[in-house]
C-alpha cells in the first residue's frame, strides 16, 4: 500500500508550490506596508463604510443567486435524472456546452439582450407588453450570476440523483409513502451532498465576481470583487488588495465550514 | 401527461435561458455593422476576415493548446492523487480534500494574483509556461472531484481478487479498477479542458507579452468594442463542438440495440464507424493542423525583435505586418487596458518591453521613477512630421521632449444625441439635469470622472486639495441616481444604439460614433476639460532599444500614421498625415483637429503622487458604493 501513497506525491508537490506558497505570499502582502513593515491596516480596510457595504451587497446578491439557482436546478436535475440514462453524458454536456462560448462574450450578450432598446425589449414592445428595465440594476447582476453558475448547481445534484437506487424509492412507496413523503424522506436527504457542493460552487464564484457586476451592473454597483480588483489594478495597491483578499478568503472558509458540517461524506460528488 | 408537459415546458424555459445569449452571439457574427448595437444587414464577411486575422487565430490556438496540455497534465496528476487519497486513512484524506478545496473556494482573482506574485518573485518569465502552470493548478481539483466519487463506488474486493489470482498490482489496476473509473477520468478531463478554455481572470494575471488566449484578447477588445471576427470564431467553435457531440451521442449506434430487437434494418457498421469515429476524427485533425499552420505563421522568422506594449485596438494590424516585412524585425505585440495596469508591469521589471504607449500623466510618473530611457532622436528622423504644437503640449509632462514621441491625442467632452436633447449643450451641467435621468453615461475611471466634476466646479482637474475633492465627490454622489451606467468602452456602442442621450467620451471615439449614427454631436464644455496625449516611450530595461526607435520612426511616417488614423479614428499629431486625409469633412473636422485656441481651457492630467492617488481611489469608491 506504501507505493500507492506515492501517487499523491506529484499532487502534493504541485499544490504546495502553486497553491499554498502563493497564498503565503498574499498573507505576507496583507500584513505588510510599502516599506515592508508589519501592519494590520490592510485588513482593517474592510471596516470602512464603503467596503463593508460592498461586502454586504456581495453576500446578499450571491445568497439570492444561490437560492435561485437551487430552486431552478433541483427540479431540473430531477427531470433530467428521470429521463433516459443512456444519454447521461449528452445531458451533462448540454450544460457545459455554453462554456465553449467565452464567458466574457456570453455576459456581454446579456447586455445586448437586456438593454433599453435591446432584443428582449424589442420583442416585448412588439407584443405591446411593458418594457423590462433591469439592466444596470442588482437584478441584472443576479440574472448574470444565475446564468453563469446554474450548470454548477445542476450537475452535482443531477449526479447524486441518478445514483439513487430506484429500489429505495420503490421500497418507500411499498411501505405506504406518497410521492411527497418519498421526496422529503428519501430523495432529498440522499441528495444533500450534491446540493452542498452545488451551493459551494455557486456561492463562492458569485461572491467574488467582478466581471459580471461590471458588465451588467453598469459600474454603478460595487461588489467586494470590484473593490479588490480596483486596488490591484487602478490604485496599484497590492497590500490593501491582498488584505481584502485575505479577509474574503477567511470569510469564505468560515461559511463553507458551516455548510460542510451538514455534509457527512466529504463533499465529493461534484461531478 | 400534464406532468410530462409541465416538465417539457420547464426544460424549454431553462434552455432558452442558457442558449439565448449564445444565439445572440451567433446572430451578431452575421451582422454587417461593426458595432453590436446596430443591425447592419446580413454578411459572411467576418468569417472570411477571421481566417486572415492572424492575431485572433493564433490566440485561439494558444487557447486550445494550453487547455489541452493543462487538462492532460491535470488528469494524470489528479487521477494518481485520487487513487492515493482513496487508500488513505480518514485524517489524511480530509487533509488532502481540504487542499483540493482551496483552489475551488478561493476567489479567482486571489489565485491569479498570488501566482503572479510567486512567478515574479521566482524571476520566471511570464508567458506560455506560467499560464500553463496556473491552468494545471486550477484544473487538478476538478479532476479529483470527478474521479474520487467513481473510485468510491469501485469495490476493493475485485481489486484484491485480481491480486489473489496472480495479477500484478499494476495489471490489476488497469484491468479491474481503471475501466470502472474511466467515465470519471474522462469527464474530469473534459471539465478541466472546458474550464481552462473559459478562464479569464487567472490567465490575465499570469500571462506575458506576445501571448494571448481568446479570453485576454477579448478583454483587451472590450475597450473599443468586440471585433465581429471574434463572434464568428466563437460560432464556428460552438457549432463544431455541437456537431461532435451530436455525432458521438446520437449516431445510429445509440439505437442499435433497440433497432436489432425490432428487426429494423440495422445501420451498417461502416456508417456507424463513419459517423462516430471518422467525422469527429476529421474535425479534430482539422483543428490540429489549423493550429500547426497558424503557429507556424506566427513563428519568429527573424532574430531581431521588438517588444511592443500598446492600448487595445490602438494600431492597424496591417501596420505591424508592413513593419515586419520592411525591416525584418519581428514585433512581439501585447495590449493593456489602463495606464494603471501598465505601470506595475513596467516598474517590476518582470518583462522587458521595448516600446510602450502610455498617457501623459503616466509618462510623467515613469520619468519621476526613473523608468524611461532617453530616446535617440537621430534614429527618428520622421519626428519632423509631428506638429510642433504637439511637441509643445508634451512639454507639460516631458519638459525637454527627451523621452516621448506623440502618437495620438484628443479631448474629453460630451457626446449627445440631437433627437433626445432639445437645448444646446455647452456645459458639464447637463450631466446633472434631472430631465435626463437614466440617460447619462459617465466614464468609469477615477481621473476622468473627477475631472468632469472638478472642472464643473471651476477647479483644476489636477486638484489635490481635499476640500475641493470632497466637494467633487459630493457632486458625483448627487449625480449617481441620474446616471444610467459608468462605462469606458461601451459609451460608443450605447450611444450608437440610442441607449442614452448624453455620454462623456474621448474625441477619438466621437468621430467613429458620428459615422455610425449621424444624430450624435460632440462638444467640449465651456468650463474646460482634459486634453490628453498618448506617446511612445522606451523603458530603461528595454533590450532592443534601436529596434524600438525604428518602430517608433516607422509609426511617424505619414502614410503609416494615416493608416492608423483611419483605423483607430483618434486624432493624429502627424500634420503631414492629416494633409493626406482624403475626406475633406474629416480633414477639417473640428472634433478630430480642433483649433486649440478656440477651445475652452484644456488641461493635461498630471501624476499627483501615490498619496493623492489613494485619496482619489478612496473617494471614488465612496461614490461607487453610495
Amino acid at each position: 500500500m506504501k507505493s500507492k501513497r506515492l501517487l499523491a506525491g506529484p499532487y502534493l508537490f504541485w499544490s504546495v508550490s502553486f497553491v499554498v506558497i502563493p497564498l503565503l505570499v498574499i498573507v505576507y502582502y496583507a500584513f505588510t506596508n510599502d516599506e515592508g513593515g508589519f501592519t494590520f491596516s490592510n485588513l482593517a480596510q474592510i471596516t470602512t463604510a464603503e467596503n463593508l457595504k460592498a461586502l454586504g451587497l456581495s453576500i446578499l446578491l450571491s445568497l439570492v443567486s444561490t437560492v435561485v439557482c437551487l430552486l431552478l436546478a433541483y427540479p431540473l436535475a430531477m427531470i433530467l435524472s428521470q429521463n433516459n440514462v443512456s444519454q447521461t453524458s449528452f445531458i451533462v454536456l448540454i450544460f457545459i456546452l455554453p462554456m465553449w462560448m467565452n464567458f466574457l462574450l456570453r455576459t456581454m450578450a446579456w447586455q445586448t439582450l437586456l438593454e433599453k432598446n435591446g432584443v428582449i425589449n424589442s420583442i416585448l414592445e412588439f407584443l405591446h407588453l411593458p418594457a423590462l428595465e433591469i439592466i444596470n440594476t442588482p437584478a441584472a447582476i443576479i440574472l448574470g450570476m444565475v446564468y453563469n453558475f446554474l450548470p454548477f448547481m445542476v450537475l452535482p445534484i443531477y449526479n447524486v440523483l441518478v445514483k439513487i437506487d430506484p429500489n429505495v424509492l420503490n421500497a418507500a412507496r411499498d411501505l405506504g409513502a406518497n410521492s411527497v413523503q418519498t421526496f422529503l424522506k428519501v430523495t432529498l436527504p440522499l441528495s444533500i451532498p450534491g446540493v452542498i457542493s452545488g451551493i459551494t460552487m455557486v456561492f463562492v464564484p458569485a461572491l467574488t465576481t467582478f466581471v459580471i457586476s461590471d458588465l451588467l451592473g453598469g459600474g454603478k454597483i460595487l461588489l467586494i470583487g470590484n473593490v479588490i480588483e480596483q486596488s490591484f489594478k487602478q490604485n496599484s495597491n497590492w497590500h490593501v488588495g491582498s488584505g481584502l483578499s485575505l479577509v474574503l478568503m477567511v470569510f469564505i472558509i468560515a461559511s463553507m465550514a458551516m455548510v460542510a458540517k451538514y455534509d457527512k461524506e466529504d463533499g465529493g460528488a461534484a461531478f | 401527461m400534464i406532468k410530462k408537459s409541465i416538465q417539457k415546458v420547464y426544460l424549454a424555459l431553462i434552455f432558452i435561458l442558457l442558449y439565448a445569449p449564445i444565439v445572440t452571439l451567433m446572430v451578431l457574427s452575421f451582422n454587417e455593422s461593426r458595432t453590436r448595437a446596430k443591425w447592419g444587414g446580413f454578411t459572411l464577411k467576418w468569417y472570411q476576415e477571421l481566417f486572415k486575422n492572424e492575431q485572433i487565430m493564433s490566440a485561439f490556438y494558444t487557447t486550445l493548446v494550453i487547455a489541452f496540455l493543462a487538462a492532460a497534465a491535470a488528469t494524470v496528476i489528479g487521477t494518481a492523487a485520487s487513487i492515493a487519497i482513496q487508500g488513505m486513512k480518514q485524517r489524511w484524506r480530509t487533509m488532502y480534500m481540504g487542499l483540493t478545496n482551496i483552489p475551488m473556494m478561493n476567489a479567482e482573482i486571489v489565485m491569479g494574483v498570488s501566482l503572479m506574485l510567486l512567478f515574479i518573485a521566482l524571476r520566471m518569465t511570464l508567458g506560455f509556461g506560467t499560464i500553463l502552470i496556473a491552468h494545471i493548478t486550477f484544473n487538478i481539483p476538478y479532476v479529483i472531484l470527478s474521479v474520487s466519487p467513481k473510485l468510491r463506488q469501485t469495490s476493493r474486493h475485485t481489486y484484491e481478487a485480481a491480486l489473489d489470482l496472480g495479477a500484478s498490482p499494476l495489471k490489476a489496476f488497469f484491468k479491474v479498477v481503471f475501466p470502472d473509473i474511466v467515465p470519471g477520468v474522462l469527464s474530469g478531463f473534459m471539465l478541466a479542458f472546458t474550464m481552462s478554455l473559459d478562464d479569464f481572470v487567472i490567465t490575465h494575471f499570469t500571462k506575458g507579452p506576445g501571448i494571448d488566449t481568446l479570453s485576454t484578447k477579448i478583454y483587451t477588445e472590450v475597450r473599443k468594442g468586440i471585433k465581429p471576427e471574434i463572434y464568428a470564431l466563437s460560432t464556428i467553435l460552438f457549432v463544431s463542438v455541437l456537431v461532435l457531440l451530436i455525432l458521438v451521442n446520437y449516431s445510429p449506434d445509440g439505437k442499435e440495440e433497440e433497432g436489432a430487437k425490432k428487426k429494423v434494418r440495422k445501420p451498417s457498421r461502416a456508417k456507424v464507424i463513419f459517423l462516430r469515429r471518422i467525422v469527429p476524427a476529421a474535425i479534430c485533425i482539422l483543428f490540429v493542423f489549423g493550429g500547426i499552420y497558424y503557429a507556424g505563421e506566427n513563428q519568429m522568422m527573424n532574430s531581431e525583435k521588438v517588444v511592443v506594449y500598446n492600448w487595445g485596438e490602438y494600431i492597424d494590424p496591417e501596420v505591424l505586418t508592413m513593419f515586419e516585412e520592411e525591416t525584418g524585425i519581428d514585433v512581439v505585440y501585447e495590449e493593456f487596458e489602463t495606464n494603471e495596469i501598465l505601470y506595475p508591469k513596467i516598474s517590476s521589471g518582470a518583462i522587458a518591453y521595448d516600446a510602450v504607449c502610455p498617457s501623459d500623466y503616466m509618462i510623467q510618473r515613469m520619468m519621476e521613477n526613473d523608468l524611461l530611457a532617453e530616446i535617440d532622436f537621430d534614429n527618428i528622423p520622421n519626428i519632423k512630421y509631428i506638429g510642433s504644437q504637439y511637441m509643445e503640449q508634451s512639454r507639460q509632462f516631458d519638459p525637454e521632449n527627451k523621452y516621448s514621441v506623440p502618437y495620438c491625442w484628443g479631448t474629453v467632452g460630451i457626446l449627445y444625441n440631437k433627437t433626445m436633447v432639445d437645448e444646446p449643450v455647452d456645459s458639464w451641467g447637463i450631466l446633472w439635469d434631472e430631465k435626463y435621468r437614466d440617460n447619462i453615461l459617465m466614464q468609469d475611471s477615477v481621473r476622468d470622472a473627477f475631472g468632469v466634476a472638478l472642472r464643473y466646479l471651476g477647479y483644476s482637474l489636477n486638484s489635490t486639495d481635499l476640500d475641493e475633492l470632497t466637494e467633487a465627490r459630493d457632486l458625483l454622489i448627487e449625480q449617481k441616481p441620474l446616471v444610467q451606467a459608468y462605462v469606458i468602452d461601451q459609451v460608443r456602442d450605447k450611444m450608437i444604439g440610442n441607449e442614452a442621450a448624453i455620454g462623456v467620451i474621448y474625441s477619438g471615439e466621437a468621430i467613429y460614433t458620428q459615422k455610425e449614427n449621424p444624430d450624435l454631436e460632440y462638444v467640449v464644455p465651456k468650463e474646460g476639460s482634459n486634453i490628453w496625449i498618448d506617446s511612445w516611450v522606451i523603458p530603461k530595461n528595454a533590450e532592443n532599444k534601436e529596434n524600438a526607435e525604428k518602430f517608433i520612426n516607422f509609426l511617424c511616417r505619414p502614410d503609416i500614421a494615416l493608416m492608423n488614423f483611419e483605423y483607430i479614428t483618434y486624432s493624429t499629431p502627424n500634420t503631414e498625415a492629416r494633409e493626406m486625409i482624403e475626406d475633406e469633412a474629416i480633414r477639417n473636422s473640428t472634433i478630430a483637429f480642433p483649433d486649440l485656441e478656440e477651445l475652452p481651457e484644456l488641461e493635461t492630467f498630471q501624476y499627483l503622487g501615490q498619496k493623492a492617488d489613494e485619496t482619489y481611489g478612496e473617494l471614488w469608491n465612496q461614490v461607487k458604493s453610495s
